[in-house]
């Protein structure tokens, strides 16, 4: 299967920007939408359950999805001659240093 | 029904530590010799030959994950916090980000491995997969572990 090289900038930069969006997407909890397990409903944004729990994960997955794809998709646009000029690592690197975000952010959980 | 599921989901992420513990081996420490020895025969696959079977695992056990997330979330994860299980409680929190953070990757990690392997690509595709092996592993030892103090059924 023949694959543009446009999609190795892609994919480079979909790794690291969605690892970085949703880091943020949950530390400011930008949900793009809320569940809520108890009575099986969504809601848009960060609503509130009216009953139990209410559940970001899946909104912050979008939000972060959402903010990677266009950013990856205006990157993919670089002529070829800047793409062959992107570390690869970026794809692996920012998401272990996000991976280290997570960590520190949970820290009070293991120090307990 | 959620018994089921989570027997799925356990089963697809078995599935899926195999296979990216295979290929990670494969990557980090082929086989040089030809001996039949059970070490050597573990790390002598060809790693590029999981690849495609890893992205199909990792979203359906993600997906499968992400249904039964909301049943711990309504029982199990309330026997956590009574119980003070923070470790536990902790460790199930990192684990929903960092599957997140593999799926993120999913798409570099699949395009660096397709045919053919460019030589020069060759840390690229160890790291990815050694980030992606990392995932699986805590997926699985911390989903095991909070289904051990509260599993679903119990």
């Amino acid at each position: 299967m023949k694959i543009s090289p446009s999609y190795a900038v892609f994919a480079i930069t979909f790794a690291a920007a969605f690892s970085v969006a949703y880091v943020f997407a949950v530390e400011y909890n930008w949900a793009l939408f809320t569940y809520a397990p108890a009575t099986g409903t969504f809601a848009p944004l960060v609503t509130p359950a009216a009953v139990g729990p209410a559940m970001y994960w899946y909104g912050w997955i979008a939000t972060a999805a959402i903010a990677a794809a266009p950013i990856a998709a205006l990157a993919s646009l670089v002529p070829e001659s800047v793409a062959k000029r992107i570390w690869p690592g970026w794809s692996w690197a920012i998401p272990i240093a996000v991976l280290f975000a997570f960590g520190y952010l949970l820290r009070g959980y293991f120090l307990r | 029904m959620w018994i089921t599921l989570l027997i799925a989901h356990g089963l697809a992420a078995f599935m899926l530590l195999g296979a990216v513990t295979h290929q990670t081996l494969g990557v980090w420490l082929p086989a040089r010799t030809k001996s039949a020895s059970f070490l050597n025969r573990l790390r002598s696959v060809p790693p590029a030959s999981y690849v495609n079977a890893i992205v199909v695992l990792f979203v359906a056990t993600m997906i499968l994950g992400g249904i039964i997330y909301t049943n711990y979330r309504i029982g199990a994860r309330l026997t956590l916090e009574r119980g003070r299980f923070w470790k536990t409680f902790g460790a199930f929190e990192l684990k929903e980000h960092i599957v997140t953070i593999g799926l993120g990757i999913l798409p570099a990690y699949w395009y660096f491995w397709r045919a053919p392997l460019r030589e020069e690509q060759a840390r690229t595709r160890a790291m990815l997969t050694t980030v992606l092996a990392f995932v699986v592993w805590w997926g699985f030892v911390v989903g095991h572990l909070a289904n051990n103090v509260r599993g679903l059924g119990t």
